[in-house]
């Protein structure tokens, strides 16, 4: 089991208590591809980030590669997150200032690869998203589409088991979706793991299974 | 993340908000000039002390007694000194009557020295030849004259505003430049002496003696025993000037002890002349050359403090209009530490800048303001002074702002916008 979840909770104390997410349970297996569908505010994004190391559980535990990672301290969680987990971002959070290839390149020089290999990897990555003549490019000189295939492949830099996509096709045509997710089941096919958030049931039909959520809850 | 991506990401920040990295280098660099140059000058006159110490022999003891010494009690004196010790006297009062072929010399003053003068702070090429202890056992009628160099002669205009016609004066400086006085005789007190030596000090430059060794008065030697022969009946009003020169910091003590007893003995037991030891001119001098520029590191203390919070204002800045960029690096892999040290980079990289630019405005101020600026030569200490100076700022002052950005939660810096 790649991903255990026994009874998330996320609170939020605002003026009011809001409970974003409310005794979710989940098991995903390597190589699943799930699709998280629901109403907006319904927890999908806050479960996300849960998974993705980004937030922490209000209660419950998580579990990730059979590792808890309640009481993980920021340097694992941080390097459990560059080495196991891609984030693909409805905005594609692509650094404005830095080219096409710096972006690819940028999770590779937060870990331990060796400078003279980051450019060639990151290169490769570009071709395999058939962008390689966009390489000096900043990401203001590119379309919505190749842009989340910048952030594809920049999620893919430390080759990550897990992928997690926030509404990837959120911004995008439906030309442009329809290619960001071949890719994302191209992926998969080569046994990872992607769990995806999306409004769009086209795109969500394209996972193996759909997890439908609803007030904070599984349903 | 590796020290060079730090580094060439930290550069690239700075390079895309020029005007926003040239205030905070600009406001570090006025406080980096400010030490750069108040250190330089102060350790350029630390040097000169040192230099004027090595002259002046190790372990040299100064006084001045108002009572003229005879050679007798010269020689006494000096066998209750430590051994090896060098004693030399100057009388302190001056004559100030000379004739050159019938011209009547002024602007001088005629002292008596023995051999022993040549032991501490001599700077001089002689031409000619010193006094030897035969002129003083024999009391000689010979004289040496001291010649300044030319380069750094001042014109006196008073001298023709009260020129009185009729009453026409040589001042000795001018005639020592006009004329080779060597071998020469001249009419003092209306004795004949022959000047055997012609004294050339240095440049201003090239003259490592402490102030109150460098006096530039026009003088004519002559030597001690003459000096105290010719004019008998100003013993009693005669002043003597006795500096010690032990070759060892450790007999001072001892010469000091010797010293006051002996004039004690000589004088009376409530006789008490003050003895300085050298080495307590040398620290007055260090004093006061500390206290002169002591102000001036103040004010660059005040101005890296300036600085340090325009680097630190300046940061938070940064860090607010980059809590987005921060949450989506944290996304990609960094931890705290990465994300702290980006920031501190950044900030450590605007130091360097104002160390370098405060450096060339710091340089600049010493070539317009600073005292003999041409001879001015630059420590490594004190470069290496400002560039740490700068870091240590920038670190300290950056530091509140990075740890703040490395708190931030990855998943509220991302939601920012």
């Amino acid at each position: 089991m790649v991903i255990h979840c026994e009874h998330l909770v996320k609170v939020y104390k605002t003026a009011a208590e809001f409970r974003a997410l409310d005794d979710v349970s989940l098991d995903i297996k390597k190589g699943d591809f799930i699709s998280i569908m629901g109403p907006s505010g319904c927890g999908k994004s806050t479960l996300l980030n849960i998974l993705g190391l980004l937030d922490e559980p209000t209660s419950g535990e998580y579990l990730l590669n059979g590792q808890p990672t309640a009481h993980m301290k920021d340097g694992l969680r941080s390097r459990t997150r560059r080495d196991h987990i891609g984030f693909i971002f409805q905005s594609f959070n692509l650094m404005p200032k830095l080219s096409v290839l710096q972006n690819i390149a940028l999770p590779m020089r937060y870990g331990d690869m060796p400078r003279s290999e980051i450019l060639p990897r990151a290169r490769e990555l570009l071709k395999r998203v058939g962008l390689e003549d966009k390489a000096d490019n900043t990401p203001q000189q590119l379309s919505g589409g190749q842009c989340q295939r910048v952030a594809c492949a920049r999620a893919l830099a430390n080759r990550p088991e897990i992928i997690l996509a926030d509404e990837p096709t959120g911004n995008l045509d439906s030309k442009s979706g329809a290619d960001i997710l071949e890719l994302l089941q191209e992926l998969n096919r080569g046994k990872m793991t992607i769990i995806m958030v999306t409004h769009d049931e086209k795109i969500a039909a394209g996972a193996q299974r759909i997890i439908r959520m609803k007030d904070g809850k599984i349903v | 993340m590796k020290l060079p991506d730090l580094i060439s990401t930290g550069w690239a920040e700075i390079r895309s908000h020029k005007m926003r990295s040239f205030l905070s280098v600009f406001a570090i660099a006025i406080g980096i000039a400010t030490f750069f140059y108040t250190l330089s000058v102060l350790s350029q006159r630390y040097r000169d002390i040192d230099r004027s110490a090595q002259i002046s022999g190790k372990g040299r003891v100064d006084t001045f007694i108002e009572k003229p010494l005879s050679m007798d009690q010269y020689n006494m004196l000096l066998r209750t000194l430590p051994e090896g010790s060098s004693l030399s006297l100057r009388t302190g009062n001056y004559i100030t009557n000379a004739i050159y072929k019938g011209r009547v010399l002024n602007d001088f003053a005629i002292q008596g020295v023995l051999p022993s003068f040549q032991d501490s702070a001599f700077v001089f090429d002689v031409e000619g030849r010193f006094f030897n202890w035969k002129d003083i056992e024999n009391k000689h009628r010979v004289a040496v004259i001291i010649v300044y160099p030319r380069d750094k002669e001042k014109r006196d205009f008073t001298r023709y505003l009260f020129h009185e016609p009729g009453t026409e004066q040589t001042p000795l400086a001018d005639l020592v430049k006009r004329v080779n006085l060597l071998n020469q005789q001249i009419s003092i007190n209306g004795q004949s002496f022959t000047v055997v030596g012609i004294l050339r000090a240095p440049t201003v430059e090239k003259d490592f003696r402490i102030a109150r060794d460098m006096e530039h008065n026009q003088y004519i030697f002559i030597p001690y025993s003459t000096w105290y022969d010719i004019i008998p009946s100003w013993r009693d009003y005669f002043e003597t000037f006795i500096r010690v020169v032990t070759g060892s910091e450790s007999k001072t003590g001892k010469a000091v002890s010797s010293l006051s007893s002996f004039l004690r003995s000589q004088f009376g037991s409530d006789f008490d002349p003050i003895i300085n030891p050298f080495r307590f001119q040398l620290k007055f001098a260090r004093q006061q050359a500390w206290i002169n520029l002591r102000s001036m590191i103040f004010i660059g203390l005040i101005a890296m403090i300036a600085g340090g919070i325009g680097i630190m204002n300046i940061t938070m800045a940064v860090i607010f209009s980059r809590t987005r960029e921060i949450g989506i690096r944290r996304a990609l892999g960094a931890s705290r530490w990465d994300i702290l040290f980006q920031f501190l980079v950044e900030a450590l990289l605007l130091g360097l800048c104002g160390a370098a630019l405060g450096m060339v405005l710091g340089y600049l101020a010493i070539l317009h303001m600073a005292d003999n600026a041409d001879q001015m030569t630059f420590s490594w200490w004190v470069v290496a002074a400002a560039v740490l100076l700068a870091l240590a700022t920038s670190f300290v002052f950056a530091l509140y702002p990075a740890y703040q950005a490395s708190k931030l939660k990855p998943v509220d810096a991302l939601k920012y916008e």
